[in-house]
């Protein structure tokens, strides 16, 4: 098996990159959060976390 | 756990699958027959028992053109919806080609959600081209490799990556192909965490 060749520099960059996008993410499910009713993000998050 | 770990696939039976897991299940069944997929990251210990949940669950798609994405699209389009864009042109151009997640949700909803990228680096097309096979309940999932999730788990640090790392090793470490384990710990540098925190 061939192993890949791997470029520590680029995997932090990428590291760092998808933690933007989960920063940028979790702003715009604030956003959700603060226009659904109780019922229905609680709802979602019980189900998620039950 | 009762499992059968071979050089083809790992098979679980009677698995009781937790909402999470239907929906990953849902969301693959939409995808499978059409683009090599490969889930990567948290899910993976979630899926052999790590005892927490995720609100996203990370997926690599091979690089496909923007007309077999479109027929993706529309498969997808029919239970989920795409957190980030309605057009699927504007998906394709400024999201996946540059490198960058489209998420789905199931309508209506907005957790949990199913991330989608396009390889990356070279590592992500090994993770893609070398995926390990998973049967649960007779469903076939496609999974990074373990010889590689663990040490990657490790380089990514964080509390909760270093307890599923911890916890994909103990259950599978008489599994791993410690040749190809071994390199990657080198590689990534995570040696001294492997020793640390596993060994």
């Amino acid at each position: 098996m061939n192993m890949p060749k791997i470029d520590l520099k680029e995997l932090e960059k990428q590291k760092k990159e998808n933690f933007r996008q989960r920063l940028e993410f979790n702003k715009k499910y604030v956003e959700w959060l603060k226009k659904t009713s109780n019922k229905e993000w609680s709802k979602q998050q019980k189900e998620l976390i039950d | 756990m009762d499992f059968i770990y071979n050089k083809d696939f790992i098979e679980i039976k009677d698995k009781k699958l937790s909402k999470l897991d239907k929906f990953v299940f849902d969301f693959i069944k939409l995808i499978e027959k059409n683009v090599k997929y490969v889930i990567i990251s948290g899910y993976v210990a979630i899926l052999f028992g790590r005892n927490r949940s995720s609100e996203d669950v990370d997926i690599f798609i091979e690089k496909i053109n923007f007309k077999k994405f479109e027929t993706i699209w529309k498969k997808i389009s029919k239970d989920f919806e795409c957190i980030n864009t309605s057009y699927v042109k504007n998906a394709y151009d400024n999201y996946l080609s540059k490198g960058l997640a489209l998420r789905f949700a199931k309508k209506n909803t907005f957790i949990p959600n199913i991330e989608i990228k396009f390889p990356k680096v070279d590592l992500d097309v090994w993770t893609l081209s070398e995926c390990q096979k998973v049967i649960i309940n007779n469903k076939i999932l496609y999974i990074s490799p373990l010889e590689l999730e663990i040490p990657y788990k490790l380089f990514l640090g964080s509390e909760k990556d270093i307890e599923d790392a911890v916890h994909l090793y103990n259950l599978f470490k008489e599994h791993l192909n410690m040749k190809i384990f071994t390199e990657f710990n080198r590689k990534l540098k995570t040696h001294e965490l492997f020793n640390k925190y596993i060994k």
